[in-house]
């Protein structure tokens, strides 16, 4: 076994997994895990490693890592997850949210994280409905989705949370399929070591509920932006969340350095400096 | 010796300042003084008020009847004309001309001589604070324009004013907060702004969420990786907080909440005052977990359990709950009493860096991991239930009730929160059963802990012939929860809801009327 192996299997748990057999949460399961062995190999700290978690399928991953964690409310990943950063700016925090827990209960926060832009990762894991109770629409369900909350189709439109975290100044925005492991492991590791609020838009397609999403890595294709906004706008246009047709880009669509929030706080940086959170820190 | 002097005038005009520059003056010679602040929810414009009650005893209230008003408009002569006492006196704008943004100052200034203080005092008090030679005439123009009407030689007492959010933030501080997380809302906001303004001495963060359910998980979150939390609201936004509070009571991840309760339902009357959310304070939250629930009285209990709230909430993982209301949060008290020795509170639980925490919203077992075994989520319940008995016999180490007066009187007043200054003001205007015990008729007893709940209320109860239960709301809330931990059923009861505190003149009456 390889070092990265041996950690890996370090970050597991024995939880039984309770997951559709096929379900591509056990491929982001597999992309965190390598991607966070790497990390440690190179000096991540595995003790400082936090995720916080909302409910859905996807959350069960908290039992899944065996990393530091709150398994928090549905919706309020965000909030949980940057306390964490205020409660001890040393750990490396990802939340791990769905798309009805992101774009529908927990919106809010989703809106000010760009703002704020604390250092952590947001990975939503988006199936296109609320699988955990049984399949109703989400905010990114296509028009004319049967479900059965709305036999009749859902008639709203979606939105494009790319655009929106676009415009809500995040600075780092990327979008995964977890299809591809390596790729994905990739991403989840520069998001982490991105400086800053680093958002992944997981294209999770249920087996169970809104299974006809699971065609649209048909039209997937791989990007890197390195030319700014302008550039990113173009390629989050390029598919809207409702039409078989046009492109969908995957990988890193945004990315810009700026000030986080913790480099904004005296109190905070001390406690970077002398590598501390509140409770070993000394008044 | 009791004084109660109205100052009047529009939002923005600087009635704060009269009453803090008289106040300053007053104490300093050793008198008592409690100002009372009432205002709309407006800036600019409207009719602002204070009362500012002076008296050689302590005091916590005002009365009905006023020895003075100063008015810095006209409204306030129009709407308060009628309260003014047959030989009360009159500080009117209008004799000033041309003073400005100083016009407060002269009005002070004249308030000082009417009390016969020396103008030197008034004079070293300006300077402090202005020091520029506007602000020395206007102060020198008030002083002469009136004459002596009182005498207030200097007293030998030790005196602080406060107010009771200088009270929640100094208990924080004593309690080596480190994180504050609050969204603004009338009346917790001054704590808000109290801790922020100290905030890098203190070595403490005060951060503002995107709203109230932000603030509650992040306040987890953040006690989760370690830090001393305390989140604050009122009404509403405590209202939005409450599932993150039923989460700490299944992940026990210790967080102070602060709520400074206001008029409601809804909106209600946001400026002013009344204790109807006690209801709210022990329930709020689905699900069955233990809480704590502290309501001081005074800005000094407010250092005192503020502090206990901490202690107990870190000690056992628990929820506690700080409960106040306008009246206590802005009004301005007086006291000569020290705080109690600080309690100090040290994390002994594992927080993540030191190796892997889990804390879940879901029930658990003892790693944190999911399950939903029958028997580990009964034990689980079981066990929240036993931590509960442990806070309780904890708790009987600090001051859950209090009780005032002639320990042998058949008269028993009981209350809580806010109003307790008032009632003491009361019942010394009554027959001093507070000021000479061996006396007096009278006793109070005040409900601190009202959760958990002293098993000595009970007793007290049975003890005296007539009982008064005395709350600012309209159903009784302490009374209810009384009767449901004793089964005894308090007949009498005041109770005000109108948004204005009691006044103790009134108070006074209501009491003697009760046969
Ligand atoms: C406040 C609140 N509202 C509703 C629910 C019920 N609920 C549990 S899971 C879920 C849907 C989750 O959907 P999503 O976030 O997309 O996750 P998925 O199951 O699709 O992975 C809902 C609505 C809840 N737990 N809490
Ligand atoms: S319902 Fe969908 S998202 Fe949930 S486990 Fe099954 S396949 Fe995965
Ligand atoms: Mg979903």
């Amino acid at each position: 076994m390889t070092n990265t192996d041996e950690l890996k299997k370090k970050l597991g748990t024995k939880e039984e997994i309770t997951w559709c057999p096929g379900c591509k949460n056990f491929l982001i399961l597999e992309a965190v895990k390598k991607a966070l062995a790497k990390l440690i190999s190179e000096g991540y700290k595995h003790e400082n490693l936090a995720m916080a978690t909302g409910i859905g399928c996807h959350q069960k991953i908290y039992d899944y890592i065996n990393i530091n964690g709150i398994y928090g409310l549905h919706g309020r990943v965000i909030p949980t997850a940057y306390g964490m950063k205020l409660g001890n700016p040393n750990l490396t925090v990802i939340g791990f949210a769905g798309d009805g827990d992101a774009y529908a209960e927990g919106m809010e926060h989703f809106i000010h994280a760009g703002r704020f832009n604390f250092d952590m990762t947001y990975i939503v894991a988006d199936n296109q409905n609320f699988a955990l109770t049984t399949g109703q629409a989400t905010p990114t369900s296509q028009q004319g989705y049967k479900n059965k909350a709305e036999p009749l189709g859902e008639f709203n439109k979606p939105f494009n949370p790319i655009k929106l975290a676009l415009a809500c100044g995040m600075s780092f925005i990327a979008r995964c399929d977890p299809r591809d492991i390596n790729h994905t492991a990739e991403i989840i590791e520069r998001a982490i070591k991105h400086k800053g609020f680093a958002y992944i838009e997981m294209m999770q397609h249920c087996l169970a509920f809104n299974i006809e999403t699971n065609e649209e890595d048909r039209i997937m294709y791989k990007v890197d932006n390195k030319d700014g906004m302008k550039k990113a706008m173009e390629l989050a246009d390029e598919w809207d969340y409702n039409s078989k047709n046009g492109k969908i880009p995957i990988g890193i669509i945004y990315q810009e350095n700026r000030k986080t929030q913790e480099d904004e706080w005296p109190q905070l940086k001390k406690l970077v400096e002398k590598k501390v959170g509140w409770k070993n820190f000394k008044k | 010796m009791r004084f109660n002097i109205l100052i009047g005038g529009r939002a923005g005009q600087g009635i704060n300042k009269v009453s803090q520059i008289v106040s300053d003056i007053l104490t300093k010679h050793g008198y008592f003084t409690f100002n009372y602040r009432d205002y709309p929810s407006l800036i600019r414009g409207g009719h602002n008020f204070n009362v500012l009650s002076i008296s050689d005893k302590r005091v916590g209230s005002y009365e009905s009847e006023l020895d003075g008003i100063i008015a810095m408009d006209e409204k306030t002569l129009l709407l308060h004309k009628n309260e003014l006492k047959k030989n009360g006196f009159i500080i009117d704008f209008k004799e000033f001309e041309n003073l400005g943004r100083n016009l407060n100052i002269a009005l002070a200034g004249a308030l000082i001589k009417i009390f016969g203080i020396e103008k030197a005092i008034l004079v070293e008090r300006i300077k402090q604070e202005f020091n520029n030679k506007e602000a020395l005439d206007a102060a020198e123009k008030g002083f002469n324009k009136k004459e002596k009407k009182f005498e207030l030689k200097k007293l030998k007492n030790n005196i602080v004013r406060m107010s009771g959010s200088q009270g929640v933030a100094e208990g924080a501080v004593n309690s080596k907060i480190d994180l504050y997380l609050s969204y603004p809302m009338t009346p917790a906001t001054a704590v808000m702004h109290e801790l922020a303004a100290k905030q890098i001495e203190n070595n403490l963060v005060v951060f503002q969420p995107e709203n109230e359910i932000a603030v509650a998980n992040a306040g987890l979150g953040a006690s989760f990786a370690g830090a001393k939390t305390m989140i604050g609201s009122s009404g509403g936004g405590y209202d939005l907080m409450t599932e993150a509070l039923s989460m700490q009571g299944i992940s026990e991840i210790p967080l102070v909440v602060y709520l400074a309760s206001r008029p409601g339902p809804g909106t209600g009357i946001p400026t002013y005052s009344t204790q109807a959310d006690l209801d709210v304070a022990l329930r709020g939250g689905h699900g069955e977990f233990p809480r704590i629930v502290i309501a001081p009285g005074d800005p000094i209990e407010c250092i005192e359990k503020t502090n206990e709230a901490f202690y107990l909430s870190e000690k056992y993982g628990a929820l506690s709950i700080i409960l106040s209301d306008k009246h206590l949060a802005e009004s301005e008290f007086s006291t000569d009493r020290k705080p109690n020795k600080i309690l100090n509170l040290e994390i002994k639980r594992k927080i993540p860096g030191e190796g892997i925490v889990k804390a879940s919203s879901y029930e658990h077992d003892e790693f944190g991991n999911t399950t939903e075994i029958p028997a580990i989520a009964k034990k689980n319940a079981d066990d929240r239930t036993k931590k509960y008995e442990k806070i309780k016999e904890e708790s009987e180490k600090f001051q859950m009730i209090k009780t005032y007066g002639n320990k042998n009187a058949k008269n028993l007043i009981i209350g809580w929160g806010s109003t307790k200054t008032a009632i003491l003001d009361a019942i010394d205007s009554i027959d001093e059963s507070i000021e000479n015990p061996s006396k007096g008729n009278w006793k109070f007893l005040q409900v601190l802990y009202m959760k958990p709940m002293s098993d000595e209320i009970k007793k007290e109860i049975e003890k005296a012939d007539k009982v008064i239960l005395i709350e600012q709301n309209v159903t009784g809330q302490l009374g209810r929860l009384i009767r449901e931990k004793t089964g005894i059923k308090i007949k009498n009861r005041i109770l005000k809801y109108d948004g204005k505190p009691f006044a103790s003149d009134e108070l006074k009456n209501d009491l003697l009327k009760i046969k």
